[in-house]
């Protein structure tokens, strides 16, 4: 798949920029410092130990939590943020409703709503938010359910899918919103072992055909460096090293990379 | 025999206005328990603190005593309401402060992961409570709403207390008249029975119809 050259890495303007984010709960400090960013239609996959604040970073920028400290820009747009006579002032819901937009997540645990059908699921906010017609919406909700393979559960519920197939449709909901990013939070963690390829599979189709953007925290590392066009290495709350996959998974920098590697080292042999 | 029907006749009367309460009241409490349940749930300090108070005085004081001193005391504060009213208000009110816990307790028992996913779709909060949010909660409220339903049934007795010549009034009455008193309280549990059960079966449609397709 194409990649990301180092020259427009250098020259492009990156679509989020995370600046100097910290985040406290309570009065432990979790992340500190963070400098990030994605460019358009980039593939990043964020790799590292739980609890060293992949998710967090992710999390912030579908304004499900508010960094405590620092800004976060998409699209040129502040998110949490507006400017007010010069000052930074916390966003009020309208502004927060106009840029997260843009973003779409998939989550661990899927989140489908249980008491709406498979269909219903991925119409909902299609109607109720994009103002599309009944008609419209179904017709998109049966397009992208048939790409996912799953045409002929549109009546379902929930409850009546594998874990798998609950998985595809949350991604089949998120992307007929059509957001420029999309937030992957360890989508196959909560999976059994032989469901997780159906998933990677939709993910790796997603990344191919779509210009979207993605973060893709995940552990499953083979996957990762087969569609990432850079991997980011998190520990402690802290970026500790990140590049395209050949390098971090070829030729570590850090000590900490490569201990966190080698635990998956039979993967690539 | 005749008295027999004398009897019989004397309770349907007492049944009308059993149910008549039993509607209004029903009515009051769960519009009461819907605007007192959400005020509770708020971010704003003051709708939540008076949602506290109203509950609080509402669960913690007795309804009977609720119901003599909306009849009896406020006429002395020059303000008479009819004793229908007096009952309306008195077990909508008490029973509406009960429901209003069962709405805030069942909104915040579905799961978080339900709000998330609603903001990872850009939902209004409005589009989130009446889509994702409410269907769910009131899922989970359903059963409890089945019990208090059948309490408040049961309080309308209470009304009788006030003047209001329901079932249970009509009941002591004819007893007096007639001492027939085994059977005046075996048709008297059976006509409440015969309210109640409907009621259950009523809820238990609405559960089985509200969680289709759920495992």
């Amino acid at each position: 798949m194409p990649r990301t050259s180092d020259a427009s890495l250098l020259n492009q303007e990156p679509y989020v920029k995370y600046r100097n984010i910290g985040m406290k709960f309570g009065d432990t400090e979790v992340m500190k410092g963070i400098n990030f960013d994605i460019l358009s239609g980039e593939k990043v996959a964020m790799i590292g130990p739980s609890g060293s604040g992949k998710t967090t970073l992710a999390r912030m920028l579908m304004t499900l939590e508010k960094p405590t400290e620092g800004t976060i820009e998409i699209g040129g747009k502040l998110l949490w943020h507006r400017r007010a006579n010069g000052k930074l002032v916390d966003a009020n819901l309208k502004h927060l409703r106009q840029v997260r937009g843009q973003i779409g997540m998939v989550f661990q645990q899927y989140n489908l709503f249980p008491h709406m059908t498979i269909l219903r699921n991925v119409m909902e906010a299609q109607v109720h938010v994009l103002g599309l017609t009944k008609k419209e919406a179904e017709d998109r909700a049966r397009k992208i359910l048939k790409k996912v393979g799953l045409e002929h559960k549109c009546d379902a519920y929930p409850a009546q899918l594998s874990g798998g197939q609950q998985q595809r449709v949350a991604m089949a909901r998120a992307v007929v919103m059509k957001p420029k990013i999309m937030l992957f939070d360890e989508v196959t963690s909560a999976l059994d072992p032989e469901l997780v390829g159906e998933v990677l599979e939709v993910i790796r189709e997603i990344a191919e055909e779509d210009e979207m953007a993605m973060l893709l925290i995940t552990h499953e590392m083979a996957f990762a460096r087969d569609i990432a066009d850079r991997v980011v290495f998190m520990a402690d709350g802290q970026i500790i090293e990140q590049g395209p996959p050949e390098q971090i998974f070829n030729y570590p920098q850090h000590q900490r990379t490569k201990n966190f590697l080698s635990r998956f080292s039979t993967e690539f042999h | 025999m005749d008295a027999n029907m004398a009897i019989f006749n004397g309770l349907l009367k007492g049944l009308g206005v059993t149910l008549q309460v039993l509607i209004y009241s029903v009515l009051l409490a769960l519009v009461l328990s819907f605007i007192i349940g959400f005020m509770s749930l708020s971010k704003w300090r003051i709708p939540r603190w008076s949602a506290t108070l109203f509950i609080e005085v509402f669960r913690g004081t007795s309804l009977l005593v609720q119901l003599f001193w909306l009849y009896f005391s406020l006429p002395i504060l020059g303000i008479r309401l009819p004793a229908m009213l007096v009952g309306v208000l008195g077990l909508g009110l008490n029973y509406g402060a009960y429901g209003a816990v069962v709405v805030r307790t069942s909104i915040r028992a579905v799961p978080k992961g339900q709000t998330e996913a609603s903001i990872a779709l850009n939902m209004s909060p409005y589009r989130r409570m009446r889509s994702v949010i409410l269907p769910q909660a009131f899922l989970i409220m359903l059963p409890t709403f089945s019990n208090l339903t059948i309490e408040l049934l049961k309080g309308t007795s209470l009304i009788s207390l006030v003047t209001l010549a329901d079932l249970t009034f009509q009941a002591l009455a004819l007893r007096s008249a007639t001492m027939e008193t085994t059977q005046i309280f075996i048709y008297l549990l059976i006509i409440y029975f015969i309210i109640a059960y409907p009621i259950t079966l009523g809820f238990r449609w609405l559960e089985k119809k509200q969680s289709v397709g759920r495992g």
